[in-house]
């Protein structure tokens, strides 16, 4: 009977600690919200201003944005998991999996403000599996393609909930960990649908396209340096 | 440009002349109390920049045009500043590259090109992205950032982006150089560029907020190359350096000479962009009277920002771009292009108009400029004399 109850009394504490983890996940992910808009905001207000006017469009492409980035979450749990800690791995091995991101971010970027200011033609059936910023509904491809890699770029929050969720009992328990802390900091991406209200014309989608040329140049460099073990900064 | 193409007007009387010019020579001569106990040279050279100012401006007033007198002061601006502020910088460090020591400690002169890019960081956590203080502190910049940017927006609230013609230390070093060849040999630009100041100040303002960095300053500023730039110790800082030189010798030198245009500042300056809305603000700006307007396009080929186009000038409107710096008025055969207050008839008293920008623009200019002026010659006075 003693048995019994000590086992009951430990289910519940293991039930309440998971609770509490997620808990902390989701405050965590709502206090460093602020921090992912400001990381993800290079990649996403450029591309949504590409994008014609529309909420609904915008919905569309949020949603896929943070759904492919909730997918870079949960592998990232699951690799954070399983090595430990991926943000303490040694900075050699770090770089072979980080550079790479930052120039698949850039050539994600360029392949998208090129292909943004293509018009629909006859060809555009056949283009559509490899076009990422094709005009109107094609461009989702490239939302989910920008919503993976950021989802699996090392920013500091996500540095934060990499390091809790390497300490996490489980494969699983770490996997939600980065659901919770997931969904706090999407909460902060909803207001970007609200540039479905800007008015698109030429003058929009060019600065979209340039901003975005001279972003993914920067990801190109970052990811160059990164491969090649230099400091960002020059001093 | 403008200068070869000026219609023949009418010009005031001297005496009227003088006498509306007495309000900036005192502003003028009010700037320079600052240097009542200052070294000879630099009393001297205080001196030729109070005379300097009060007689472009009075030119401006007599001859009633703007471009060509404004022109004068503003590259002689552009040309002094880098004299005065590398000799300043080295005699204070010994280098024009910034010291971590100094960025950390807050001294680093603050500039007002990062001001768009403080904002949302600031905004967000309440910290600066710019290595500086915000009150003063004794450091190269003294005033410290709160007080430059507190001057600014009041300035720039009413003279709109005219701040970029007539205050800009950095726009001068191209418009001076964009005056040398006699023609421009790239006439057609494609006129998506314009959009170009835009998108560095989109991908800036993101950038500044993810890296928490001034981003521009770090990475794009070409003038950085005849300013202070990141002290070169390891590569990174080499390359920057580099993207800093290359821009400076290629929108600051090779495309001036090419098309005649202010470069940088029509396709690239992020602060430009900032500065244009401004402009909304402005209770002055330039307009196309239709009812005189052949077209004849003049005025369109002479602005250095092509803030005119064919659809603009239909409009009667110059593009939100417009620096206010004259070239299309004084370039206008039949003084369709008019100085304008908003709120009046757009014929209405256009000269009147001129004037009362011109008193809110100069005042500015001398404010910012003049100090810069005197300094660069000074510093010339000192070595050469």
């Amino acid at each position: 009977m003693f048995g019994r109850l000590a086992t009951n009394s430990d289910a519940k504490l293991v039930n309440m600690a998971s609770a509490f983890a997620l808990a902390e996940a989701l405050a965590l992910g709502l206090m460093s919200g602020p921090a992912c808009v400001a990381s993800c905001g290079p990649v996403v207000v450029p591309t949504l201003l590409a994008e014609h006017s529309g909420l609904r469009l915008h919905g569309r492409y949020l949603s896929t944005f943070l759904a492919t980035r909730l997918c870079g979450y949960l592998l990232f749990a699951a690799l954070a998991w399983e090595f430990g800690n991926l943000a303490t791995l040694p900075t050699s091995a770090r770089s072979l999996v980080f550079g790479p991101i930052h120039l698949l971010l850039a050539g994600a970027l360029l392949r998208y403000a090129y292909s943004v200011g293509r018009t629909c033609d006859h060809s555009c059936k056949s283009a559509e599996l490899v076009t990422i910023g094709a005009a109107g509904n094609h461009r989702i491809p490239g939302a989910a393609a920008l919503g993976f890699l950021t989802g699996v770029s090392l920013c500091p929050p996500f540095v934060a909930a990499g390091v809790r969720a390497a300490e996490a009992t489980s494969m699983v328990a770490a996997v939600l960990f980065f659901a919770a802390f997931f969904l706090g900091t999407s909460i902060w991406f909803v207001p970007f649908a609200a540039l479905g209200w800007v008015r698109r014309n030429e003058a929009v989608i060019t600065v979209a396209r340039m901003a975005m040329v001279l972003i993914a140049l920067y990801y190109f460099y970052a990811g160059l340096t990164i491969l090649i073990r230099k400091n960002t900064y020059g001093f | 440009m403008a200068s070869k193409i000026l219609p023949a007007k009418e010009s005031r009387s001297i005496g009227r002349s003088f006498v509306l010019t007495i309000p900036i020579a005192i502003w003028s001569a009010l700037m320079f109390t600052a240097y009542a106990h200052a070294n000879r040279s630099q009393w001297i050279a205080s001196l030729i920049t109070v005379v300097f100012e009060v007689v472009l401006f009075f030119m401006m007033v007599w001859t009633r045009s703007t471009y060509r007198w404004r022109r004068r002061f503003f590259v002689a601006l552009g040309l002094l500043f880098p004299v005065g502020f590398i000799h300043e910088v080295i005699s204070m460090r010994g280098t024009m590259g910034i010291p971590i020591e100094e960025m950390i400690a807050g001294r680093t002169p603050f500039c007002f090109l990062p001001i768009p890019l403080l904002i949302l960081p600031a905004a967000l956590t309440k910290m600066l992205v710019f290595p500086g203080s915000i009150l003063p502190n004794g450091g190269m910049s003294g005033g410290g950032m709160a007080a430059m940017a507190g001057i600014w927006l009041a300035v720039t609230i009413v003279v709109g982006k005219g701040w970029c013609s007539y205050a800009c230390f950095f726009g001068g070093i191209e418009e001076g150089v964009a005056s040398v060849p006699p023609r421009a040999r790239v006439r057609k630009i494609d006129p998506r560029w314009r959009y170009g100041p835009w998108a560095v100040f989109l991908a800036m303002v993101l950038l500044s907020l993810a890296l928490f960095e001034p981003a521009y300053c770090m990475w794009l500023c070409p003038f950085k190359a005849v300013s202070e730039y990141v002290a070169a110790r390891n590569t990174v800082g080499v390359v920057q350096n580099g993207i800093f030189i290359v821009l400076f010798a290629g929108l600051v030198i090779a495309l001036p000479l090419l098309t005649k245009k202010r470069t940088q500042c029509a396709f690239f300056c992020p602060f430009g962009a900032f500065q244009s809305i401004f402009n909304k603000t402005s209770v002055f700006d330039v307009r196309i009277d239709k009812s005189r307007c052949t077209p004849c396009v003049l005025c369109q080929k002479s602005c250095p920002t092509m803030s005119l186009t064919d659809e603009s000038i239909a409009n009667g409107k110059t593009l939100m771009s417009c620096m206010k710096c004259g070239a299309c008025v004084d370039a206008c055969p039949r003084d369709a292009a008019v100085w304008h207050i908003r709120g009046t008839e757009v014929s209405f008293k256009p000269e009147r108009a001129r004037l009362m920008f011109l008193y809110a623009a100069w005042a500015m200019a001398i404010m910012f400029g003049g100090g810069i002026i005197a300094e660069g010659l000074a510093t010339m006075l000192h070595i050469f004399v």
